[in-house]
């Protein structure tokens, strides 16, 4: 065996992240497509935090995540912070058929901001993208980014379309907190890996496990709300993947 | 009811199908890591290396050029360098490769050698600001875009000799602009500078076509001094390392070493090139998913090195003159008649008595050797169009067999050189570096201007291949290396052998004799010579198979602008590069398996919890129960232990580490990993039981193991029970199940509190209806207004059933003690009994079983006595009775005397107390009865309780009375007599003495449960305190036969 493969690699580059929201709202669904790209219907309720690591490759590092994927039942609230602690990034997933659901969000999103680590990077999810009109013919990511009032009107006139919370509503209030915002299905996988890999490219390399920067705290939050805009604006979905998709 | 999450892969088979799944050993620790890491992705990417690698061939050409700091030789490096031009036609003929040339290039050449431009013409018109080389000249050389890479190591580019340039502290970088606009304007469009460094006249430049360009990385340069000092720039090297296409490290050094015939020269340049070689040291290689090596590398860790200069290597043992006039034998062919340089050659050689040769590395006079002398044999081939057509021409010669050809000359200085000879002697380029064949006139010295015309002045300095360009595979090298450990191994055997002593001798002479010329590969010069021509499959140290083949080594005989000149070898490069694309491909498959495996890989246990149902606990069942998926530990008691038990089986391939993990919320407070009112018991020891405690207890499972929890509820604490009767908590909470490197499992718990009597406060108490506490169950906590309005008792009625009980009960134990006869000692001997709580002795059990079942009773409204066992004796039926009354006491929220009113009583007794009044006890009573009777369900309890006290004193008094005379009648006759003398000690007075003590005891126990006193912050205030609060209960406890008369 050659030795260039004996070198130590490079300080940790891990990332812990966990998952927060309501339940059903499809996080452990997420984290299954993200991370066997597959898909479970009527999947059993989290009773615990489930642990999985999963790489995403960079065009110039590698990050592994550390992903835990935490029981959204109300009862388990107590225990999230725990999971979120040390957490160097959060998905707040909301489920786009379910106001309620945004709701809870946005008290995690607080909390988050109050408790967690300063600088985490925090991705705000509207999952079940499948239930609305839009399914994955186009991508929602750049959806009512012109005329989010048009786009609308023309989901609520659509048969069919349970959507209850508009991408604007969700943009508006992500673009406000300084998170990154995307619509997401996990049951087709629209916009699935962008999530990720948008969480991985939002992590400076100082805020790596082990090596985290102090300082880096409000830069950090700033940066994201450019972060969102170049993220959602990239090309096809499908480009985005090929080149920097999470061992996708 | 079970839960049990899905392994992370839905799709992991079962256990028991799975052959091999369990490891063959329990316990073997060895099992390989499932965790992966950069280092274990990387080696996985690498194990597919052939799949994202694709074969590429190139062409690197190397140059070397001493330029001897003279301005113009510049114009000619684009020439001779990236135009392959510059070669004689008779004078580097030889170094052409027939192979490499198809015929019909031949013919085109030989068709138009007049075109090119004469010798005379060229040397004539030679000035700095024009090209030196020849006009019109035909390329023999590859060169332009058929070239991959250029790598050109120049010397001399200033002048060394200045001492600024020595020290380095000539920063001017013109002369290096001038170089590299001279070769960029050579060079075709596109050529891109890879790598560039220079030390004083040491320059080297490394340019890439625009194909090769992109897969060229981790370029490092650098450069090592070895002039004054050892250390200056004067002499050393430049060097840089490139890796090609991810797979293939190339090194180039350029070197100067020292100069000069001298031994002590040839020493010194042995040293340069060792200094060299020890200290260059490039910049660490990083993949390309940022794996760093730990250590830069230096030279003899790379694929392929080039190493190339003017090394300044001489002709040992040959008269330097002597050596130019032979070589001049050949090169005044290339002068026309009339030409200067021509007839000073012509000069030179009629004016020496005879002209010389060498052969076999003898010089010898070519006179006497036969009709043909070499002038003749020049001369002829001169008339030939070309030296190379030679061959096909009959009656001519090969020229390598011809004794007067160039070719043969040239064989026969080699023997001479120094380089070679050091090479064999192992001093310096020994291990594995390689040569193409010489077939070049030494590169030095020659007049400027000049294409044959060697050092014409006074030194008349011998010629010399001093300008080399050698070359070594990571094969050659370890090939080398090989050949050393086998040489050390024979030197031992040998030597082995001799010691063995004589009798050996003849096996030894046998082996030599065995020697086989045919079979015994012959390692010799001819070796070193040559064989690194052929292209052999080199592996790699990235693991790849590349190949190197020289195309063509030589000279570029007609540059004039130098004393040097200039030198260069072609080389085929076939190697394998990684397609970056592919790569990332292959890449993120990899990292996808090794996630895959290590996710699948992860300890999975399964959580049963087991079913239990509690036959009291039906009735009140409600649905959320039904459905609840956690532990459920039904309806909870006050201080009534209930247990669960959950299974945690290891269901995963891997040993599983499970431990209850602290649930600590916020940073620095701990909840801990379990409630206060829970127990935790594994069926095993855990890991840690035999060390220090950890902060949490960690249990191994091997697969299919299993282990077996008891969970324990006992909620006893007062403050828990208030919370829970009064609603503002609920026996709820979740226990984290942690199972190290995998998930963790939530167990929710939950219990239905069923509402007790104990922690409330007397008031609360005297609102009980008919029915009991328990009746209240499912009302509102606070919607005491209507459900209970109207009912008010005097006192609470649990604390008239427990002294009920007590005083019916002493009488019993009393009764049954004396109808047992029992020899022991009667309990009462103890003067806290029945009050002390028991321990550890046999009744506990018993006890602890009546004392559920009588609060129980409590709670429930039912008389006490109907719920107390019947095979239960009556001293463990008070003892139960006499522990629960004390507890319920305890509990109670106001106590018996409320903070309030004590303090009220406190003062009252105080103010007599320092008045110095005396004050009966009749009237210390009514005082304190009065302060009592604000609160009358208060002043009530307080009477039964101590009316209760007072009776068993009474009772136990009266039984140690009556058995006194049995047990004294010694006692009896000697008090008859000594009457008189003793009279204190009368059984009366011993009586009473000992009732005063046991009641004083009975007054310190109630009054701690009774009153509820301030906090005193000091010890003597508490003393006091506690003193007051005994002597107010012992008035009490006491006045039923104190006041009688």
């Amino acid at each position: 065996m050659a030795e260039t493969t004996a070198a130590p690699p490079k300080p940790s580059s891990s990332v812990k992240l966990v998952l927060l929201g309501e339940a059903a709202v499809g996080k452990s669904s997420l984290v299954l497509r993200f991370v066997n790209n597959d898909f479970q219907e009527n999947k059993e309720p989290t009773i615990g935090a489930a642990f999985l690591t999963q790489k995403c490759n960079l065009p110039h590092r590698t990050i592994k995540f550390e992903i835990w994927d935490t029981a959204g039942q109300e009862r388990f609230a107590s225990l999230a912070p725990m999971y979120y602690r040390n957490a160097q990034s959060a998905l707040v997933v909301y489920d786009l058929t379910k106001p309620t659901s945004l709701v809870k969000a946005r008290h995690w999103v607080a909390e988050l901001q109050r408790q967690a680590s300063p600088g985490i990077v925090i991705a705000l999810v509207g999952n079940k993208l499948d239930l609305t009109n839009e399914q994955s013919t186009e991508d929602p990511a750049i959806h009512g980014d012109d005329e989010g009032s048009t786009t609308e009107t023309a989901e609520a006139e659509s048969d069919g379309d349970a959507r209850k919370i508009s991408t604007k509503e969700g943009r508006e209030y992500a673009e406000e907190e300084g998170l990154l915002f995307f619509e997401t299905s996990a049951k087709s996988g629209v916009n699935v890996q962008e999530v990720f890999t948008a969480i991985a490219n939002a992590i400076p390399e100082t805020q790596m496990k082990g090596a985290r920067g102090a300082g880096a705290a409000g830069g950090t939050q700033t940066a994201l709300g450019a972060g969102t805009e170049r993220v959602n604006l990239t090309g096809p979905r499908g480009e985005v993947g090929a080149k920097e998709g999470c061992a996708c | 009811m079970a839960h049990s999450q899905p392994a992370p892969s839905p799709s992991s088979p079962p256990l028991r199908t799975t052959p091999g799944a369990y490891p063959s050993t329990p316990g073997d620790s060895d099992a390989p890591t499932i965790v992966s890491t950069q280092l274990s992705l990387s080696q996985a990417v690498y194990q597919r290396r052939s799949e994202f690698t694709r074969s590429y061939t190139t062409k690197v050409k190397v140059g070397t050029w001493n330029v001897a700091s003279l301005s113009g030789t510049e114009k000619d490096v684009g020439g001779w360098f990236v135009g392959g031009k510059g070669l004689s036609d008779t004078l580097n003929g030889l170094a052409i490769d027939l192979k490499n040339h198809s015929k019909g290039d031949l013919r085109r050449r030989s068709g138009t050698t007049d075109s090119v431009e004469s010798v005379a013409s060229q040397e004539r018109r030679r000035s700095k600001k024009n090209s030196t080389l020849p006009r019109q000249e035909h390329v023999y050389i590859t060169g332009g875009e058929s070239i991959g890479l250029y790598v050109l190591g120049l010397q001399e580019v200033v002048n060394i000799s200045s001492i600024t340039t020595a020290l380095g502290l000539d920063t001017d970088a013109t002369s290096r602009k001038k170089w590299r606009k001279a070769v960029e304007e050579a060079l075709p469009e596109g050529y891109e500078l890879v790598a560039e460094e220079h030390l004083a006249g040491l320059y080297l430049v490394i340019y890439a076509s625009p194909t090769l360009a992109p897969q060229i990385s981790s370029v490092s340069t650098t450069s090592v001094g070895t002039g004054i000092a050892g250390l200056l720039g004067n002499k050393g090297a430049v060097t840089a390392r490139i890796v090609l296409g991810e797979t293939t490290r190339i090194v180039f050094v350029n070197s100067h070493l020292t100069a000069g015939v001298e031994k002590g020269n040839l020493e010194r340049r042995n040293w340069d090139a060792a200094q060299v070689l020890s200290r260059t040291k490039f910049a660490a290689i990083a993949d390309r998913s940022g794996v760093m090596e730990e250590f830069g590398e230096g030279i003899g860790d790379e694929d392929f090195a080039f190493w190339f200069g003017d090394l300044n290597y001489r002709l040992d043992s040959m008269s330097g003159d002597d050596v130019r006039r032979l070589l001049m034998l050949h090169t005044r062919d290339e002068y026309g008649k009339g030409q200067a340089s021509g007839e000073q050659i012509e000069e030179e050689l009629a004016a020496q008595r005879s002209p010389v040769s060498i052969q076999n590395g003898r010089f010898v006079d070519p006179t006497s050797e036969g009709e043909k002398s070499p002038a003749h044999a020049a001369s002829t081939s001169s008339a030939d169009s070309s030296p190379l057509t030679g061959s096909t021409s009959s009656g001519h010669l090969e020229p390598a067999t011809d004794p007067a050809s160039l070719q043969t000359t040239l064989s026969s200085l080699l023997p001479h050189d120094q380089l070679h000879a050091q090479m064999r002697a192992r001093k310096a380029f020994y291990d594995g570096w390689q040569e193409g064949p010489i077939d070049f006139l030494p590169t030095y010295k020659y007049d400027v201007g000049s294409v044959g015309m060697f050092d014409s002045s006074e030194k008349k300095r011998g010629p010399s291949w001093c300008d080399r360009i050698l070359y070594r595979s990571r094969k050659n090298k370890q090939e080398y290396e090989a050949k050393v450990r086998e040489e050390r191994e024979a030197k031992r055997a040998d030597e082995e052998m001799r010691a063995r002593g004589i009798d050996k001798e003849a096996e030894a002479e046998a082996i030599l004799f065995e020697y086989d010329p045919e079979t015994d590969a012959d390692h010799d010069y001819q070796e070193e010579e040559s064989s690194g021509v052929d292209s052999e499959v080199v592996e790699t140290k990235a693991g790849f198979e590349d190949k190197l083949h020289l195309d063509s080594y030589t000279s570029h005989q007609r540059v004039l602008s130098s004393d040097h000149k200039p030198l260069d070898a072609v080389f085929t490069l076939d190697y394998e590069a990684v397609d970056p694309q592919l790569k990332a491909k292959i890449h993120q498959e990899v990292a996808r398996e090794l996630d895959k495996a290590e996710n699948e890989g992860r300890p999975v246990v399964t959580v049963v919890i087991d079913h239990h149902h509690d036959h009291d606990d039906n009735t009140l069942e409600d649905v959320e129960c039904a459905t609840f998926e956690g532990v459920n530990f039904g309806h909870v008691k006050y201080n009534h232990p209930k247990t669960r038990n959950i299974t945690v089986a290891n269901t995963g391939r891997v040993q599983a580490t499970v431990g209850f993990a602290d649930r600590s919320i916020d940073e620095g407070h701990s909840t801990g990993v379990a409630p206060p009112w829970l127990s935790i018991k594994f069926d095993r020891l855990s890991d840690s039981h035999n060390m220090n405690k950890s902060t949490v207890e960690q249990y191994t499972l091997e697969p299919g193991d299993a282990a077996n929890v008891e969970l324990t509820i006992l909620v006893g604490d007062i403050a828990a029970v208030r919370a829970l009767n009064d609603g503002s908590e609920k026996i709820e909470d979740v226990l984290v199940l942690r199972i190290h490197d995998g998930r963790d499992y939530f167990l929710p718990l939950r219990g239905t509190w069923l509402q007790s009597v104990f922690g409330r406060s007397i008031d609360r108490l005297i609102r009980i209806p008919e029915g009991g506490i328990r009746k209240l169950q499912h009302q509102h906590p606070h919607g005491s207004s209507h459900g209970d309005e109207g009912v008010k008792w005097s006192a609470p009625r649990e604390i008239f059933r427990l002294t009920e009980a007590i005083e019916e009960l002493v009488e019993r134990t009393i009764a049954e003690w004396g109808m047992r006869g029992e020899e022991a000692k009667p309990p009462w001997d103890d003067l806290v009994w029945p009050w002390a709580k028991r321990t550890g002795d046999e009744d506990c059990k018993d006890i602890k079983a009546v004392t559920n079942q009588i609060r129980e009773a409590l709670d429930n409204d039912w008389p006490i006595r109907q719920v107390l066992p019947i095979e239960t004796s009556a001293l463990q039926r008070l003892e139960a009775v006499a522990e629960v009354l004390l507890e319920l006491l305890s509990s109670l929220e106001d106590g018996v005397i409320p903070e309030a009113l004590w303090t009220q009583i406190e003062k009252a007794v105080a103010e007599h107390t320092n008045s110095k009044n005396y004050m009966s006890g009749e009237d210390e009573r009514m005082q304190i009865l009065e302060i009592l009777s604000t609160s009358s369900a208060h002043s009530v309890s307080f009477t039964l309780i101590t009316f209760m006290l007072s009776r068993v004193s009474g009772e136990i008094q009266s039984i140690e009375a009556s058995s006194d005379p049995q047990e004294g009648y010694s006692d009896a006759a000697s008090r008859s007599s000594k009457e008189s003398t003793r009279p204190s000690t009368s059984i009366p007075d011993q009586d009473r003495a000992r009732r005063i003590d046991r009641e004083g005891t009975y007054a310190n126990i109630f009054a701690q449960a009774m009153i509820r006193a301030p906090l005193a912050a000091k010890d003597r205030e508490r003393k006091a305190s506690e003193a007051r609060r005994k002597h107010v209960i012992e008035t009490f406890v006491r006045s039923k036969w104190d006041e009688e008369p």
